[in-house]
């Protein structure tokens, strides 16, 4: 196989030219927002949702063209180095069925997203640089989804990272936004490490970064003596690799730190919850719907890159991340903080899914929690909006608008609220009929079936990993019905008349807020995905994105052929699962109500943490004080170490050096002084003195002259008779 | 033949000489003079940029463009051959980076020099001289005129940090000064042995008079070379020569000589040729600078003016780089080979050492130079890979960080203008003060950090790809080298959006004893002069990178092969000699 025909430019066609301006668009919006958006009337609102309701209409004209008929590539050059053995660096635009799908939804949730913002972010003095953020954000988001290769998802992975840490700090006046968005960023950087490791490991030995390509040349790859091998010529070069397992394996574990850090896994999951200091729509948009599924979007782009192993990895931390997450969800009092862990718990969900080889169940999950995770986010800001309305009436000031401990009853007074919170929260809690469900259900079977492969040598290990499935059905079940309970049932405890947060005596809240909040509701019905809304496999979401659809070998095909086999078989199973996911729920449903119906108002409005579990599951884990005292405090201290190495050792090195130096310098200056110019001087003193001798005996006189040469006759004399 | 080169050289020099007859009271057209030296320089090296042919194969000893080879001293050293020294420039994909950077940062720092108060004459002047030196020095082919200009640099950047600088300016000045002369006597001590080992093939055929008979062709420089290897050349006919590509060339050493690959001659258990490497590679790497010798750097940032930051990080440091590349490494390829290990772990060292000093900084301006030497460290590591993605983001990287580094020290010079302080922890939400200078902040501060999109992320990615990629394709470095490299992206993320956080956003306060003199006004128009094309050229180069690695890659691509090749030959030849 030749690697540059496999590169080769393809010709755009009309459905690809759209995509590149479906995806230039916001970029559009951004940059007119952010330059001139303040002299725009209304700051330019109408812009951004003009313009994004126009990408969601491109978007579903490209998804009526290409979903289940074919698929658009298009590729050019982007720059090369003249080399033998590297392939051009190329970029291009795929478009096949999971495309079009995260396309829709991307720019679906987007849209509604900046209508319910024209409302939320009402008369906010960065009005329009928040629509420019979000146009950026957008631009970046569908890159992710639309590029053909991984050195290009990797920049708009990076482009992505930049319009959160933006969107986060929104508010920068606040210190803790401003932690918060910082921290967003170096954790995701700490993932996007390995990513680039991963990138790095597929590219030294693949030469090339194209998705295609790659998938080609792994799918012609083969298992020989338990190494992976693979032949292909670069410009006439033979290239034969033999990779070893653990190398594979590494490359895509690589590729999962990538999601780990985006998609919020274990054990980098600690940013998420910190991103909610950003507006909620943003929290809304990115921090639950579409950014943090970027992760398991890179999952299912490389799924053909991971190894068995590497799955299984996959699989387990996704399990744990989902166990966590819901058992911190527990007992939060902020609003938003519950939704957070739950979307980390979901996440967790989706990437178990991926491990256990659920691929299209893991998708299908992703696209149902893009829905009513949004709704509910969106419904939150509705109720956290409305609280500061009746806080700012009442003028009171000391209390907190997203302690769910201040709230209740809310049901009476914004009943469209409240309907659209509940269906939200039953898909979440995978109630029958829900969206929620039928995807839930999807992944809790394919694992099984994964479990069961797995176990097939009596190792019933595996089994953990969809157990954990079940528990966290339970705990969902728990902390959704007691975070609704706490907010829409009893009595409203804050000190202030309910009626206050109503936006007039007609409408709970803005109409503009309203809408979205219903249609993303209503889309969590399950009747949209399915028609048979209590099973599964009849999804058109499913069928359309299924692994059969794949026409490329997976490193992990054994396993999937086993897992499908074990899967067809299972019909009973089936059966059983579906039954106990929803008793589950149900179970987890009674065990709040039981808990809670009990309580009285005082006792809901003064609930405290009063055991070790829950001051646990508040603080969640103390990851963040792990993190910080095991990672962040030692490199400071070795930050300021070696700047110390820097001044008191090189430099006072130099310095003494120079100051010894110096003292040299000083010596040789006292001895050139001294001996050398002493010497000189001696010569000199010496003949002076001598020239005195000799100058006081020529003094003139003819009678000293004859003393003189009388004593030398004298001298003479005396020589003669002594010698 | 046109003089484009010798005019890219000079034309600042010709600058300064109308300066210097002008009266110094003439503040202003002294200004515009000097601005106009600059512009013409720019103009100059952007024409050069666009004639320069990218497709054209080349590799360090041959395909140079544009070349000026005049005789400038020679005379006969009677039974030793001819003493030549040449006047010969010319320019490749290496090089042809480096003169479109000092093109344009000269111009940005006359236009950064435009408040300077003090003597503006000389100041001018000296600058002046600086960017002819430095333009010489990228262009010199000519070992002995290399070192010239090399040499010369000192001087104006001494006077420039010494006078118009920062309240510690003497020590700076001197600590920079010191330490540049020494890392030049150590490469004046090997371009000394080069002399005496290299002859220039085709002077040396004039001399025998084969050129008469024969014309030239390429069979003569090989015949002379055989003779020559073959020791048939009488003493008397040899043409030394300082000649780079000529030094490039193991045929053209003497047999014999000190450092001919066969010379055998063993100092400190190491062969000649490899001290002599570590040597020159001491001397460049002060300039780079790489830890442990960097701590000049720090001092003379902080202390320097402005312009002369801007200058100093964007085309000073370059050199550093641009020597191991133009002369080091394919004029020592054996050692650069043998020594892969210590020259890429170096980088490697600098890139996660000047980190963590930037993260330690409360100094905004010390914090920009201790991440220059992290920057400059995937320099080394790129070139040490010697794989093509590597050598052609080390090249990338010298080019981008010029321009970022630029854009990081005007944009500290901004506040320091105001509120002439810099401490991180003085300020704290300039954002709200000052909008527009906060987003140009942010870009240079995202730039430098590696963000898709921005000329450095093109840079790191070659650079990290190509070291990741070396123990498979070139076999020189460990794979555990860029692993730790990669975490210097992280460390960089971590320094400047901490600076971030503490210094732009939060509610708007500044230390108290600065309140009175400071205005804290926003970005005028002759920063955004300078904020603005910088910035444009930072995306455009992370955006359409074939702009630059169209005219480096052929180059990079065939010194890559040399060196890589001749590295190996040559490292068995001299390592067989010793074992012998």
């Amino acid at each position: 196989m030749e690697l540059t025909q496999l590169l080769k430019p393809l010709a755009g066609t009309p459905q690809t030219t759209t995509a590149l301006v479906v995806l230039l668009l916001p970029l559009l919006a951004f940059m007119v927002l952010f330059s001139f958006g303040k002299r725009l009337p209304r700051r330019g609102d109408w812009l951004a949702i003009g313009i994004s309701a126009i990408t969601f209409a491109l978007s579903v004209y490209l998804f009526t063209q290409t979903w289940n008929t074919a698929t658009y590539h298009t590729r050019t050059v982007w720059f090369s180095l003249p080399s033998i053995i590297v392939s051009d660096f190329t970029a291009g635009i795929l478009l096949d069925n999971l495309t079009v799908l995260m396309l829709v939804i991307v720019t679906f949730i987007s849209t509604l997203v900046q209508l319910f913002s024209v409302g939320y972010m009402h008369g906010d003095t960065g009005y329009h640089r928040y629509f420019a953020y979000l146009g950026l954000f957008t631009f970046s988001m569908l890159g992710i989804v639309l590029v053909d290769n991984l050195l290009l998802l990797f920049i708009f992975w990076e482009l992505v990272g930049l319009s959160s840490y933006l969107l986060i700090g929104f508010w920068f006046e606040r210190p803790a936004v401003v932690a918060a968005n910082k921290k967003a960023f170096l954790v995701n950087r700490v993932g996007d490490i390995g990513l680039l490791l991963g990138l790095f490991a597929l590219y030294t030995y693949f030469r090339t970064f194209d998705l295609e390509a790659l998938r080609t040349l792994i799918g012609s790859g083969e298992w020989l003596n338990n190494n992976f091998i693979v032949t292909y010529s670069l410009n006439g070069e033979p290239w034969l690799l033999e990779l070893s397992p653990l190398l594979l394996t590494l490359a895509g574990l690589g590729l999962f730190m990538g999601c780990v850090g985006k998609s919020a896994q274990f054990p980098l999951q600690i940013w998420l919850p910190d991103a909610m200091q950003g507006p909620t729509p943003v929290s809304s948009l990115i921090h639950a719907a579409t950014m943090v599924a970027a992760g398991v979007y890179l999952l299912a782009r490389c799924y053909a890159f991971f190894t068995p192993d590497a799955l299984t990895i996959i699989a387990i931390v996704g399990a744990i991340t989902a166990l966590l997450g819901a058992l911190a969800a527990l007992n939060q009092f902020d609003i938003k903080a519950v939704l957070a862990f739950s979307t980390i718990s979901q996440l967790g969900y989706m990437v178990m899914g991926m491990g256990t080889g659920a691929y299209d169940a893991s998708l299908f999950h992703l696209t149902t929690h893009a829905f009513f995770k949004a709704a509910l986010f969106l419904n939150a800001g509705i109720i956290i909006h409305a609280m500061h309305r009746g806080l700012h009436h009442a003028h009171l000031e000391n209390i907190d608008p997203q302690d769910i401990r201040n709230m209740g009853g809310l049901r009476k007074t914004m009943p469209f609220t409240f309907y659209s919170y509940l269906l939200a929260t039953a898909a979440l809690a995978g109630i029958p009929l829900t969206s929620g469900f039928l995807s839930k259900d999807a992944i809790l079977s394919v694992s099984w079936a994964w479990a069961q492969t797995m176990s097939a040598n009596g190792n019933l290990v595996y089994f953990i990993v969809p157990i954990t499935g079940f528990v966290v059905v339970v705990l969902t079940a728990y902390y959704m019905t007691r975070h609704m309970w706490f907010m829409f049932f009893g009595n409203f405890r804050a000190p202030f008349n309910v009626t206050q947060i109503r936006f007039s005596a007609k409408l709970e809240t803005e109409r503009v807020m309203l809408v979205p909040v219903i249609v993303l509701a209503l889309l969590s019905l399950g009747i949209f995905f399915s028609l048979n809304p209590l099973s599964f496999s009849g999804s058109w979401v499913v069928n359309g994105i299924g692994l059969e659809n794949f026409s490329f070998g997976l490193l992990a095909d054994n396993l999937m052929q086993a897992i499908t086999i074990q899967d067809n078989g299972n019909h009973l199973v089936h059966i059983v699962i579906g039954v106990a996911s929803a008793l589950l729920a149900a179970v987890g449903i009674a065990i709040a109500l039981i808990k809670y119906n009990r309580k009285t108002s005082e006792q809901l409005a003064g609930e405290q943490l009063n055991s070790t579990f829950a001051r646990l599951s508040y603080n969640h884990f103390y990851l963040d004080t792990f993190f910080n005292t095991s990672f962040v405090k030692p490199v400071l201290w070795t930050a300021t170490t070696l700047y110390r190495v820097d001044k008191r050792i090189i430099d006072y090195t130099l310095n003494y050096g120079s100051k010894w130096l110096v003292v040299l310098s000083k010596m040789v200056s006292w001895f050139d002084r001294l001996v050398v110019d002493g010497s000189v001087w001696l010569v000199g003193a010496l003949s002076k003195v001598f020239g005195m001798l000799g100058r006081n005996l020529q003094n003139g006189k003819v009678q000293s002259y004859y003393a003189y040469s009388l004593f030398g006759f004298i001298l003479v004399i005396l020589y003669i008779v002594l010698f | 033949m046109d003089f484009i080169l010798s005019s890219l050289i000079f034309s600042p020099l010709l600058a300064a000489l109308v300066l210097l007859l002008m009266p110094a009271r003439l503040q202003k057209p002294a200004k515009v003079v000097a601005l106009l030296g600059a512009l013409v320089q720019m103009v100059l090296a952007i024409v050069l940029y666009f004639r320069f042919d990218g497709t054209a194969a080349a590799n360090g000893q041959q395909g140079y463009q544009f070349v000026e080879k005049l005789n400038w001293i020679g005379f006969s050293l009677g039974s030793l051959g001819r003493f030549q020294i040449e006047y010969f420039v010319g320019v490749d994909g290496i090089s042809i980076s480096m003169v479109l950077l000092t093109g344009i940062i000269g111009v940005i720092g006359v236009i950064s020099s435009w408040t300077i108060k003090k003597n503006v004459k000389g100041y001018f002047l000296l600058y002046l001289l600086l960017l002819t030196s430095v333009m010489g020095c990228f262009l010199a082919l000519d070992f002995f005129l290399f070192y010239l200009f090399f040499e010369f640099m000192l001087l104006p950047m001494y006077f420039l940090i010494g006078i118009w600088g920062g309240p510690k300016r003497e020590y700076a000045a001197i600590k920079f000064f010191i330490y540049t002369l020494v890392g030049s006597l150590f490469i004046l001590i090997v371009m000394i042995g080069l002399y005496t080992s290299v002859i220039d093939p085709l002077a040396t055929a004039a001399q025998l008079g084969m050129l008469q008979t024969s014309g030239i062709n390429p069979d003569t420089i090989l015949q002379v070379q055989q003779s020559l290897q073959q020791n048939v050349i009488e003493g008397a006919d040899l043409v030394r020569t300082f000649s780079i590509p000529a030094m490039m060339d193991p045929a053209n050493f003497i047999p014999g000589s000190l450092l001919h690959v066969f010379s055998g001659t063993v100092l400190w258990d190491l062969p000649i040729r490899f001290i002599a490497f570590l040597l020159l590679f001491a001397g460049f790497a002060i300039k780079v600078p790489s830890v442990p010798v960097h701590t000049w750097l720090p001092d003379a940032h902080v202390e320097a003016p402005t312009p002369i930051s801007v200058l100093l990080a964007a085309i000073l440091l370059k050199v550093g780089g641009y020597g191991l590349i133009r002369i080091v490494y394919p004029i020592f390829p054996d050692a650069g080979a043998y020594f892969a290990v210590l020259v890429g772990g170096l980088g490697v060292l600098s890139i996660i050492y000047g980190a963590l000093c930037a993260l330690a900084m409360n100094d905004l301006k010390k914090l920009i130079a201790y991440s220059s030497v992290s920057h400059m460290g995937f320099v080394l590591l790129g070139l040490a890979s010697l794989t093509s993605e590597g050598v052609n983001g080390a090249i990338y990287m010298m080019f981008s960080h010029g321009i970022i580094s630029a854009m990081l020290f005007l944009v500290v010079g901004v506040i320091y203008d105001r509120a002439h302080d810099r401490m991180i922890l003085n300020f704290r939400g300039l954002a709200k003060r000052m909008p527009a200078y906060t987003t140009f902040v942010v870009i240079a501060f995202f730039a430098s950090l590696g963000l898709p999109g921005f000329s450095g992320f093109i840079a790191e990615l070659l650079v990290l790809v190509g070291g990741f990629s070396s123990p498979d394709i070139t076999g020189l470095l460990p794979r555990w080298l860029t692993i730790v490299a990669v975490f210097g992206l992280l460390l960089a993320a971590a320094y400047y959006l901490w600076a971030l956080q503490r210094m732009f956003f939060g509610k708007y306060w500044i230390f108290p004893e600065l309140r009175e003199k400071a205005t804290m006004s926003d970005l005028n128009r002759r920063e955004y002069l300078m904020l603005v094309p910088l910035a444009i050229l930072a995306f455009l180069f992370g955006i359409f990178p074939h702009l630059l690695l169209d005219k480096i890659g052929m180059t990079a691509q065939g010194f890559t092969e040399l060196v890589l090749r001749s590295g190996q030959e040559q490292l068995n030849m001299v390592l067989s000699t010793i074992i012998k």
